[in-house]
């Protein structure tokens, strides 16, 4: 009813047509089965004129493999990386990952930390020789690994710090963390 | 039906037309001291030997086993010399297939593990081992001499354990039947028909190996793998995602070693995603498979001679694909076997 109209002064001098209101025109979306990538079109020249369209659904590429057509790369021979890579890849999972590796420490440095850490295991632990040295906590272990009894006193005594609090739980959240961990089993 | 009478029906039912003597005189004896029991007699009673000649002809071997006698050897174990030796100590043991089953065993063993190892090159050790006793392994074995039809024939005696072995079970006993056939078709024939009646019976049966590889830290053994195939290690990377903070994301995430992408895996968590695509990446390296028409067995070359001691000629043969060796890890530089344990003699103090 309260159609936009031009003034009457303006109205006498210039014409104006009774159309409807500027719609957009109807969406014409086009047809995925025949603009997708991956579909192959093949029309047949007979009289029926029959097309037929091979769409292969995006699914998980399939893990068969043969030995003569792998489906791992480590079995394919190595091809060095193209120059000018084939595009971008997608993002790495984790924003940890995109953290420049530390430097390899040397064999001094790896001496040092044996010292510090086979003579006072207490004081001196994975993580803060790991910070000292800028490596990670299981270098340490790896490098400066103690003796099977100290190991595994003091992996007893984790396990019982961790049972302790394990014990201070309500019923609730052993159920939760139980669940959890049944999950995981399904994997 | 009652419980007696399904008794009767389903295990005790012997057939008496090829009996001698029928009724058995012990059954009919009147003194004091006699006593009979219509259940071992019946479990003494060979079965006929039309039962025995149906068996054969049914699961192929009917120009093999010629004889009921020889049928009959194959389904009669060795426990049942026990019960014959009680009642009839008089007549001639009967013979067993004690000697048959373990020479059958062998080459069931044989056939299956060449087989398996020619077809996934790249299988590590425990499961193929795993998939070997899936194919021919004992309780395999005792279903298929139950789809034979091999239960009414078979005649054994059931053993308690005792402190030097363990009990004999219905199983263990009916297990012994299909690896006495197979010696039995080496023995008539040849190595290769003994292969061909493995091969219909026990490695024609799916088996799913996927679900026997399982890994307590894929992503670790993949970062080993990758390691022993000099490439660079495996970084994972996030192909697609929806629904994130939501209560029931999916992420698809995908594991590559430089461009080349090792596996794909989905979840409803990152982790999730990551560890199945971790198993994706193994899953595509050790279930590689060879084709059937290049596969080739090192027990071809013995071809169609019946003495493999004194070969003609030996067929030509090509070796397959040697495959990588699994990556160990955490295995604190032990390679895993177990040496013999040594009895510690009690010092009496």
């Amino acid at each position: 009813m309260f159609r936009p109209r031009l003034p009457f002064a303006l109205s006498l001098c210039c014409r104006t047509y009774a159309t409807r209101r500027p719609e957009k025109p109807p969406a014409r979306f086009p047809d995925p089965l025949k603009n997708t990538s991956n579909a192959v079109v093949t029309t047949l020249q007979d009289d029926n004129n029959l097309t037929f369209i091979y769409r292969p659904p995006p699914s998980v590429p399939s893990p068969h493999s043969t030995t003569l057509d792998p489906a791992s790369p480590l079995l394919k021979p190595r091809i060095p990386s193209n120059g000018g890579d084939s595009g971008p890849l997608p993002p790495l999972l984790r924003p940890s990952s995109y953290k420049a590796e530390p430097e390899r420490v040397s064999r001094e440095v790896i001496e040092k930390i044996r010292a510090l850490r086979l003579s006072q295991p207490r004081t001196h632990s994975r993580t803060k020789l790991a910070k000292m040295f800028n490596c990670t906590p299981n270098f340490i272990s790896k490098v400066a690994a103690l003796p099977r009894p100290q190991r595994k006193q003091f992996m007893g005594e984790l396990k019982a710090d961790h049972a302790a609090v394990r014990g201070r739980w309500g019923e609730r959240k052993a159920t939760v963390v139980a669940i959890r961990q049944k999950r995981r089993e399904f994997w | 039906m009652g419980h007696v009478s399904r008794r009767l029906y389903s295990s005790l039912a012997v057939s008496t037309a090829h009996l001698k003597h029928f009724p058995p005189r012990e059954a009919t004896l009147r003194t004091k001291k006699a006593t009979f029991d219509p259940e071992t007699w019946a479990a003494l009673q060979p079965p006929p030997p039309s039962a025995l000649m149906a068996f054969s002809h049914r699961i192929g071997l009917g120009a093999v086993l010629t004889t009921p006698a020889a049928v009959q050897r194959a389904c009669t174990h060795k426990s049942f010399l026990n019960l014959h030796t009680r009642y009839y100590p008089l007549s001639p043991p009967p013979p067993n297939n004690a000697n048959l089953a373990v020479l059958g065993n062998a080459l069931m063993g044989l056939f299956a593990s060449e087989h398996l190892h020619a077809t996934y090159p790249h299988l590590p050790t425990r499961v193929l081992k795993a998939a070997v006793s899936a194919h021919v392994g004992p309780l395999t074995c005792a279903s298929v001499a139950q789809e034979m039809g091999a239960v009414p024939l078979l005649r054994w005696h059931r053993q308690p354990a005792t402190p030097t072995s363990p009990a004999l079970l219905h199983s263990d006993a009916l297990a012994s039947i299909p690896r006495a056939l197979t010696a039995l078709v080496y023995q008539e024939r040849c190595l290769a028909s003994a292969r061909k009646f493995v091969y219909s019976f026990f490695l024609g049966r799916r088996v799913d190996i996927r679900a026997m590889l399982k890994f307590r830290d894929p992503k670790r053994a993949l970062m080993e793998t990758v390691a022993k195939f000099q490439r660079e290690p495996p970084k994972s990377r996030l192909l697609k995602e929806t629904g994130r903070f939501s209560n029931s994301p999916i992420f698809v995430v995908g594991i590559y070693t430089g461009t080349d992408q090792l596996g794909e895996g989905f979840g409803s968590s990152l982790k999730m995603a990551e560890y199945r695509a971790a198993e994706d990446a193994l899953h595509r390296l050790y279930l590689t498979r060879t084709p059937a028409h290049r596969l080739t067995l090192p027990s071809s070359t013995f071809g169609e001679d019946a003495n493999i001691y004194n070969l003609t000629n030996p067929a030509p043969y090509t070796p397959g694909e040697l495959g990588e060796s699994e990556a160990l890890y955490a295995s604190s530089g032990r390679s895993g076997i177990l040496a013999p344990r040594r009895r510690v003699l009690e010092v009496e103090s």
